[in-house]
């Protein structure tokens, strides 16, 4: 019943299109059924509204942090106690599930207006320094909840993918139970937490402490294979340069309270009332240079978490984590922090003349440059991972083009459909024990009891490819491209995005073709359990000694008698619902506000505030083209159908090159193809070489800087702070024999003491 | 009368509890006996709970014993000294009496109850808490004498009889009590003539005519007299300088489960009736006839006690800071820090209770680092309970050097971990307890224009940090000696419980730093002043 | 500021002065008159400890059993609190009679013998009134 609904929207979705693009150009504009153009004149023709202030949610929502927190201390108990069962991932799926529960009775609640859309449910005071009397001479830093429908989006997302997750991982970690398991669920249940509290939090101090909370929680688990040196150097560059991001948020932060007087979302939004109002007439001059600046330092932050241009460099290198980490981590939740940063400040990002363009560029070229390292490499997981980088850039250009809502249902599509493809990738290493380059493996969905995740990376890579009409990611993917072309100052963006959409089919359906389909052959990896194996040096000079085994399933000569293990029951089940998830999520679409569900979430939130103000202050500033459009065709409708064909071509093109006459698993057309790209292919697989630029113009000068000033350090300071280290202790040694231990000694020392103080006051008063 | 019982429902609780303790404790069944210590942790929990629920705050209490000069701090002080009396109670098994009590198990010897200290030593600890909660009450000079002298007579049995059966350290802990003991009668001797003399020059020992008599009358050479010698006496119960020499020789000397004890509970005492004096005489203090000046707008001590203050402050953080440096023995540093963290709440009482917020309110600061030294305090003490080796005779005892606790975080993780985090709180160390007890330390001398003192504070903390952070890095960072396997954790669990407890505490409580703060605000709150009609003790005629 | 010290009311504690200073005249007056008056002679006998007019035998630093202290210790708790009961009985019927409170000054002396009951109870049990 559901579904024909569905259906019967989609069809009539598609069909108004058709009769306006069967209109003439003249008619476009003025007709009631092209919808959107219209709506975003109405738009900016009203008066900016002030953001309602918040009610007063119920406590009960805490749960939803709490559980995760509970989830948490029960997991260290179990490590604690040295557990040897899968105790501990049982307790996180029923705590996780439970918050999850939780939240989605927070949405309902939301949504059917029970609770204020936004409201704030403040657990206890959490931090307050006061430096004078009233509102002007304090911070206040309560532990309290935001609540509003951006809220509700992300935390439905984050809850329900960490459920799912903790229970792939059940099985997926198995091969750790009594080691690590207790270790990873602590972390795990620790990363869920600090996550519901960037979400969730009321001010930008607990948004910052669930962001460094979130940064740890990574870090743990990048490097929970703390044995494996690549590992350790993952963790640790994730770490550190996410530091420079997190520099940014805290100077923004600072400069925030600085110039708010708070940093309670409520406050500041209504602060920049003045502001955004002053921004809707197009008096920019009224808006200081400091809150301009706001927006460009939170952007950095954003750009840290969520692996942007020019910090992108950690992602990649996250793989070294246990799978389940990237897929909930790295690929779903933690690295749409930035995004999420980005639309709950949106008011502030407005402010700026150069702040979301900033984003819009950034997120594009990053998109682009990501796409085209994804096209060169071996490594699966790599190759989702920069596709994950790509379409993070994706989410933020949706930002910068100003269609927050396009942007927020990316994310939230991406979650879902990124995620299946990790756990499909991590299922697939699990199996054949760490094996991971596409050209030592092929046809596994068709291998007996991979069948589950072989639908699964199918619907994964339609999605991600952005296959028309039945898939989500085609919808979300489209209301960005639409955004970029209907904005006049960012059709660049559009068509740098429209590139990136067709090679990110290709790419995503190289791997599908040469892994899951075609003649059947598997060559093992080299570890025990499957975990990422930093498979560079297989690249390159790959000789096939074990050219044909044909689908017998044994004869590498190390791994003699090799069984691929089919997933259980718990990976098929995650990975089942997912796919269905990522087909049913589709409907949102369709149903709620006027481009779907999540835009009638988002209208209702920060992310949208004021958003039309920007239109207003184009159509100020670009004359009467305030809605650009595509060759004269409205660029919503028409991107519906470019945005297919391009991600057609590239299907088709990855099938031609991939999979057609392909009889073995290392070589196929594309190889053929080589020669004619020169170097590029070289490059790209080198991943254009910016590790190696990074380490040349940043790592290797501090290294000289540092011996530098070691060597001052050695001679000159330590001198002095040894000197001044020198006097304490030498007035200790020349005290201590006042403390001789003798009783009447020290009688007498007290009533000299004694006399010699009352002397000093005496003195000191004539 | 009547009016007065109000304040005194958790010491009777806690005297109640004393009287049965002191009955049970020395019965002849093994069970019964054991019972004191439970009795007395529920006396301390019924005494937590009084305080709480029935302790009138505000200006409540007005009938006949006059107004109270701090009338909110009854209830945070009993309330905190509660909590952590109960953490310090954690550590007291096992301390007196254990060899009787493994002779008796075997069957060598049997019960006498003469021989035996059990029942002593657990009330005495509660007739000690009792005293120190009636100091936060007092409001009166005999009344305050009285309660100092209660908190500190039964330390000095207590110190004396925690030595254990090994012949060296009984004997040491019986030095330590001896020494302990003149030196407190002597600093009693002090501080009891100083409040002679503010009666002699005040006419009354009630803290609130005193007040009235000071503030109206002005502050005559008498009474300021008076209020050094009482201050310089009472130096004694802080540990400050010039009566501060006892403390490393008697928390050596005591077991570590009482020198946790000495470290806390004389030491509140001490500031709590630091406390009632001083804003009986500054703070709200206007100029006097005597052209004594008063700095900072009428909100400041008299120059002269504000001078000896300073110096005291100064001297004692910088001693105690820097004889830490060169001990080897954990005991005698923690001594020495003692030292140091009276000199550094001292500063608070200097910078006074400002304007009234948090970051200004010096008195307030002080109120809520008692309570933070009291919670890291006890973790590290319970962590050299909970750690012990034997003695030449054979007998189990307490460690001392700091080798003992190399490498503790990998060899007995439950009480390396305390004595790391609790290490580093004392130090201060962002973004644990000790930090945010310190910090408005600092912002209130800011705020008070003591700027010397809060360059000598800072000085003194990162002087702090050597030895602190030798604590830390022994139980961290360095390997166990080889021999450690001679360092056996104590058999009385309750210790090691103590040590995580007050470590977590240590952690958990930064959450509810804005509300601990801001019940010390209220507890700092000064009297409402009285009305203008309000009549002046006719004895006031100078 | 200047002369915080030499404020006038010192001088009222002047008589006391006076009187400690009779005092310690009067001792260190007596001992020297008696050096310069005092007939001096020495004899064995009269180097000897007096002790109540019995023969003196063995060193007066002797040991005691610990039992007298408590013995001594005990009479003095107890004498001590029966003197407490002799201000209370004298003032008592003065203090209650007419007085709405007369029940409670009643309950606050059997709060404090009951005090005394629990001191006795643990004297009883400690076996200070054991004689083996």
């Amino acid at each position: 019943m559901g579904f024909m609904m569905t259906l019967s929207t989609i069809l009539a979705t598609l069909a108004s299109p058709i009769a306006a693009l069967a209109q003439s150009e003249a008619a476009h504009a003025a007709s009631q059924e092209a919808g959107h153009a219209a709506e975003h004149v109405a738009h900016a023709a009203e008066k900016i509204e002030a953001i309602a202030a918040p009610g007063v949610g119920p406590m009960w929502l805490l749960l939803i942090p709490v559980l995760p927190l509970v989830g948490f201390v029960l997991s260290a108990l179990c490590a604690a106690f040295r557990v040897k069962s899968k105790l501990p991932a049982w307790l996180t799926v029923l705590c996780l599930g439970a918050s999850f529960a939780v939240t989605l009775g927070m949405y309902l609640q939301v949504s059917s207006g029970q609770i204020a859309n936004p409201s704030v449910a403040t657990g206890f005071e959490w931090i307050k320094v006061a430096w004078g009397a009233g509102d002007a001479h304090s911070i206040i830093a309560n532990f309290g909840l935001y609540i509003d429908s951006l809220t509700c989006l992300w935390m439905l997302f984050v809850t329900g993918l960490a459920t799912l997750i903790g229970l792939y991982a059940s099985e997926y970690m198995a091969g750790d139970v009594g080691a690590g398991y207790c270790r990873f669920y602590a972390a795990f249940n620790l990363f869920v937490f600090s996550m519901s509290c960037l979400v969730m939090g009321d001010n930008l101090l607990l948004l910052y402490l669930g962001w460094e909370g979130v940064g740890l929680c990574s870090y743990l688990l990048i490097g929970y294979f703390y044995k494996k040196p690549s590992a350790v150097e993952a963790g640790k560059k994730a770490f550190i340069v996410n530091r420079i991001g997190d520099l940014g948020l805290a100077l923004g932060l600072m400069l925030t309270a600085v110039h708010f007087g708070s940093i309670e979302y409520s406050v500041i939004f209504a602060k920049a009332q003045p502001y955004l109002a002053a921004l809707s007439e197009g008096r920019l001059g009224d808006i200081p240079a400091v809150v301009q600046l706001i927006p460009v330092l939170l952007m950095i932050g954003a750009f840290g978490k969520s692996a942007q241009l020019p910090l992108y460099v950690w992602l990649p290198d996250a793989m070294e984590g246990p799978t389940p980490v990237s897929a909930l981590i790295h690929a779903a939740t933690m690295v749409t922090a930035g995004v999420y940063l980005v639309a709950r400040a949106y008011p502030l990002f407005l402010l700026s003349e150069t702040a979301l363009p900033i984003v819009a560029w950034t997120g594009a070229l990053t998109a682009l440059l990501a796409a085209t390292i994804g096209m060169a490499q071996f490594d699966i997981k790599r190759i989702m991972a920069y596709s994950t980088v790509s379409q993070l850039g994706y989410m933020f250009a949706g930002l910068g083009v100003l269609t927050s809502t396009g942007a927020a249902f990316h994310v939230f599509t991406h979650a879902f459909f990124k995620a299946m493809l990790f756990l499909s990738c991590g299922a697939v290493m699990h199996g054949f024990a760490g094996q991971l380059d596409l050209r030592k493996l092929s046809g596994v969905g068709s291998m007996p009891g991979w069948r589950v995740v072989g639908i699964a990376m199918l619907v994964g890579c339609l999605n991600l490819a952005g296959f028309p009409v039945i898939t989500s990611g085609y919808w979300s993917k489209d209301m960005i491209l639409g955004g970029a072309f209907a904005n006049p100052h960012m059709v660049a963006i559009g068509w740098i995005l429209l590139i990136t959409a067709g090679l990110t089919a290709y790419y995503t359906f190289r791997v599908y073709f040469r892994v899951f389909v075609g003649p059947k052959y598997f060559e093992p990896g080299d570890e025990v359990h499957g975990h990422a194996g930093d498979d560079h040096g297989h690249d390159h000079g790959h000789d096939h000694a074990h050219a044909d085994h044909g689908d017998r399933g044994h004869g590498h000569d190390a791994h003699a008698h090799f069984h691929p293990h089919a997933p259980g029951w718990a990976i098929n089940t995650v990975l089942a619902i997912l796919a269905v998830a990522a087909f049913a999520v589709i409907g949102l679409r369709f149903v709620g506000g006027h481009e779907g569900w999540v835009s009638g979430l988002i209208e209702h939130s920060s992310a949208n505030y004021g958003g039309h103000a920007m239109y207003a202050a184009a159509a100020s500033h670009g004359g009467e083209h305030a809605h650009a459009t595509f060759f004269g065709y409205d660029a919503h409708q028409a991107m519906m159908y470019v945005s297919g064909v391009v991600g057609f071509i590239g299907i088709a093109v990855a099938f031609v090159l991939h999979y057609a006459g392909r009889t073995t698993a290392a070589k196929s057309r594309a190889d053929a193809l080589l020669p004619l790209v020169g170097p590029l292919a070289k490059w790209a697989q080198g991943k254009w070489y910016v590790d190696e630029l990074y380490n040349a113009i940043i790592r290797v000068p501090l290294l000289v800087a540092a011996h530098v000033f070691h060597l001052i350090d050695k001679a000159i300071v330590d001198g002095i702070v040894d000197l001044f280290g020198w006097v304490p202790k030498f007035t200790g040694s020349s005290l201590r024999p006042s403390q001789s231990g003798v009783l009447h000694g020290y009688a007498l020392s007290m009533a000299g003491g004694l006399a010699v103080l009352v002397l000093i006051v005496v003195m000191v008063m004539r | 009368m009547m009016d007065r019982l109000a304040y005194l429902w958790p010491e009777i609780a806690l005297f109640i509890a004393a009287c049965v303790v002191m009955v049970v404790g020395i019965s002849p069944s093994v069970a019964t006996r054991k019972f004191a210590a439970v009795v007395a942790g529920l006396g301390v929990v019924a005494a937590g709970i009084l305080a709480w629920t029935t302790t009138p705050s505000g200006n409540a209490v007005t009938a006949s014993s006059g107004q109270v000069l701090l009338p909110g701090l009854a209830l945070y002080a009993k309330v905190g000294i509660a909590i952590v009396a109960l953490l310090l109670l954690l550590l007291k098994p096992g301390t007196v009496d254990r060899a009787e009590e493994a002779a008796i198990a075997l069957g060598v010897q049997k019960f006498d109850a003469l021989r035996t200290n059990r029942a002593e030593f657990f009330s005495f600890f509660l007739f000690s808490v009792m005293g120190l909660m009636l100091v936060a009450g007092a409001d009166d000079l005999i009344w305050l004498f009285l309660a100092l002298e209660l908190t500190s007579l039964p330390t000095y049995i207590m110190v004396a009889i925690s030595g254990g059966a090994g012949r060296e350290p009984a004997a040491r802990a019986q030095e330590a009590s001896v020494k302990y003991f003149f030196l407190g009668a002597l600093g009693a001797a002090v501080f009891l003539y100083g409040f002679a003399m503010l009666y002699g020059a005040t006419g009354s020992t009630n803290l609130n005519a005193i007040h009235l008599s000071l503030t109206t009358g002005g502050v005559s050479g008498l009474a300021l007299a008076g209020l050094l010698m009482s201050v310089l006496g009472i130096c004694f119960k802080i540990a400050a300088v010039p009566m501060h020499f006892y403390t490393p020789d008697v928390y050596q000397g005591a077991s570590p489960s009482v020198a946790g004890f000495l470290a806390f509970v004389p030491k509140t005492a001490g500031f709590l009736s630091l406390l009632l004096l001083a804003s009986a005489v500054g703070w709200t203090w206007a100029p006097g006839e005597n052209g004594l000046t008063v700095s900072g707008g009428g909100t400041s001590l008299p120059e002269p006690l504000r001078i000896l203050f300073w110096v005291i402050a100064a001297l004692t953080m910088t001693i105690g800071n820097v004889l830490a440096l060169q001990q080897k023995s954990v005991r005698r540093i923690l001594a020495y820090s003692s030292i140091a963290h009276s000199g550094y709440m001292l500063v608070g009482l200097i910078a006074g209770p400002g304007d009234g917020s948090f970051t200004k309110n010096g008195v307030a600061a002080v109120l809520f680092y008692l309570f933070c030294y009291g919670v890291m305090n006890v973790g590290t003490f319970a962590v050299l309970s909970g750690l012990e080796r034997k003695t030449r005779d054979g007998q189990m005892s307490e460690i001392d050097s700091i080798e003992d606790i190399r490498g503790l975080c990998a060899t007995h993780p439950r009480l390396g971990w305390p004595m790391a985090i609790c290490s580093l709180s004392l130090l201060g160390f962002p973004p644990l307890l000790g930090f945010w007890a310190k910090l408005p330390l600092f912002t209130s001398a800011i705020s008070a224009g003591e700027i010397i003192l809060v360059i000598v504070l800072g000085l003194n903390s990162a002087i702090a940090a050597f030895y602190y952070l030798r604590l830390f890095g022994a139980v961290f960072l360095e390997k166990p000696e080889a021999g450690a396997g001679e360092v056996t954790a104590s058999p009385f669990v309750s210790r090691r419980v103590a040590a995580m407890v007050s470590a977590a505490l240590v952690v958990a409580l930064v959450v509810v730093v804005g509300q601990l703060t801001d019940a010390s605000r209220k507890a700092a709150a000064p009297k409402a002043e009285p009305a203008a009609s309000a009549t002046i003790p006719a004895s006031m005629n100078h | 500021m200047s002369n915080f010290l030499a404020t006038s009311d010192l001088s009222s504690y002047l008589p006391i002065f006076l009187v400690t200073l009779m005092a310690a005249g009067f001792a260190i007056a007596n001992f020297f008159i008696t050096m310069i008056l005092g007939p001096k002679r020495d004899g064995k006998v009269k180097g000897e400890t007096y002790e109540s007019g019995m023969v003196p035998m063995g060193t007066a630093r002797k040991r005691f059993n610990v039992r007298f202290y408590l013995i001594a210790m005990v009479f003095l708790v107890f004498d001590v609190e029966i003197i407490f009961l002799y201000p209370w009985a004298t003032t008592f019927p003065n203090l209650a009679h007419g007085d709405s409170n007369a029940i409670i000054w009643l309950s606050r002396i059997f709060f404090f013998l009951l005090t005394t009951v629990v001191a006795y109870v643990y004297g009883y049990r400690k076996g200070v009134f054991k004689f083996d």
